[in-house]
């Protein structure tokens, strides 16, 4: 019975909501995710080539700033590495590991996991934001745009699974 | 003085590692770190992360509203997702697509690279690369970035009533749809 040593979706989620709410009540913004990516590698191209990076207009909100790492989401990030690191061990549910679909051979699972994440990389830009900062955040605020993200989010999904059938079940 | 308390950097920052903590605890412990359940949604096979994530909603909207009315919040002083309606939409459909492919989100890949799952540090290195490729096509798409601006358009202020009825009508909604899973995976 491994398999279920996770605990109930209800309270996972309720944890996860006070915790928004308590990021609400001190801090007077939501959690984020997708901008500590994009800030990194803002940041790792203006060190690897400092002229290109400040020729993309988009990472001058990091590059002009004087403490870029200093940041909130990125600071988050840190420790929601370590409060998953610190829940997997204590479950006994950390193992190194290329998790995959059954079927599917590992290299295509790299290149699925890779893939998948350029979009999803591409698209929290475009939508300012990802399942944490527009969907949770914007949803739990009532602001519309996390009600657009999440009801897009589902639709584009299922239509995916629909047409990748074979993908993960 | 009234919530919310804006911190000085500092201390806004230990804050962040703190409260971060317990979102990857909670992330990993409802399962959020498993690719296989976060796609199962897509195949009706799983439900994990519409139950953990609309429950995290309510809870938060709630509570975030329950404050406000009590003045134990300023509402005024929280930073409201501003919504841009197109954008959005489509950058909410291409997400569906790149969740769906490689099975994280860019939080739940952290929770799953921090159970040893070694396919999400992919997705992660793949969500600087797709931020890359935003920043380079950005000139060409500003215009659209930045149309159909709706700047902090609640719900409850786009229909003109109460943030309560919003509330009760989300609860029903959500309670429906958990009743139908729970009978969906009952019955399986």
């Amino acid at each position: 019975m491994k398999k279920n040593s996770y605990w109930s979706p209800y309270i996972a989620g309720a944890g996860l909501g006070l915790t928004l709410l308590a990021t609400f009540v001190i801090t007077g913004w939501g959690i984020g995710a997708s901008s500590a990516f994009s800030l990194l590698t803002g940041v790792g191209l203006g060190k690897l080539s400092p002229e290109y990076a400040h020729k993309i207009t988009y990472f001058s909100q990091y590059l002009n700033v004087e403490a870029p790492l200093l940041n909130w989401v990125l600071f988050e990030i840190m420790g929601l590495f370590l409060g998953a690191l610190l829940g997997s061990m204590l479950a006994g549910n950390f193992k190194l590991r290329i998790d995959k679909p059954e079927h599917m051979s590992t290299g295509t699972r790299l290149i699925t996991a890779f893939g998948g994440g350029i979009i999803i990389g591409f698209a929290s830009r475009l939508a300012r934001g990802c399942t944490s900062g527009v969907a949770l955040s914007g949803g739990a605020q009532l602001a519309l745009a996390g009600w657009v993200f999440v009801i897009a989010m589902f639709a584009s999904g299922f239509v995916a699974a629909a047409l990748f059938r074979r993908l993960w079940s | 003085m009234s919530a919310p308390f804006i911190v000085s950097q500092t201390a806004g920052l230990v804050l962040a590692v703190v409260l971060g903590l317990f979102f990857g605890l909670f992330l990993e412990r409802g399962g959020l770190g498993n690719p296989h359940k976060l796609t199962g949604v897509f195949y009706l096979t799983d439900f994990s992360v519409p139950k953990a994530m609309f429950t995290a909603m309510l809870v938060a909207g709630t509570g975030l509203y329950l404050l406000s009315d009590l003045n134990v919040l300023d509402m005024t002083r929280v930073w409201i997702v501003p919504t841009f309606f197109w954008p959005q939409l489509l950058g909410g459909a291409l997400f569906g697509i790149g969740f769906l492919v490689s099975g994280y989100c860019p939080g739940t890949a952290v929770a799953g690279l921090a159970s040893g799952r070694l396919d999400a540090l992919l997705t992660m290195l793949g969500i600087g690369a797709g931020s890359l490729a935003f920043a380079i096509v950005y000139p060409a798409i500003e215009v659209f970035y930045f149309s159909s601006s709706m700047e902090g358009a609640t719900l409850p202020s786009l229909l003109g009533i109460s943030h309560w009825v919003v509330m009760v009508i989300v609860y029903l909604m959500a309670g429906g749809m958990f009743y139908v899973m729970e009978r969906y995976e009952r019955n399986r």
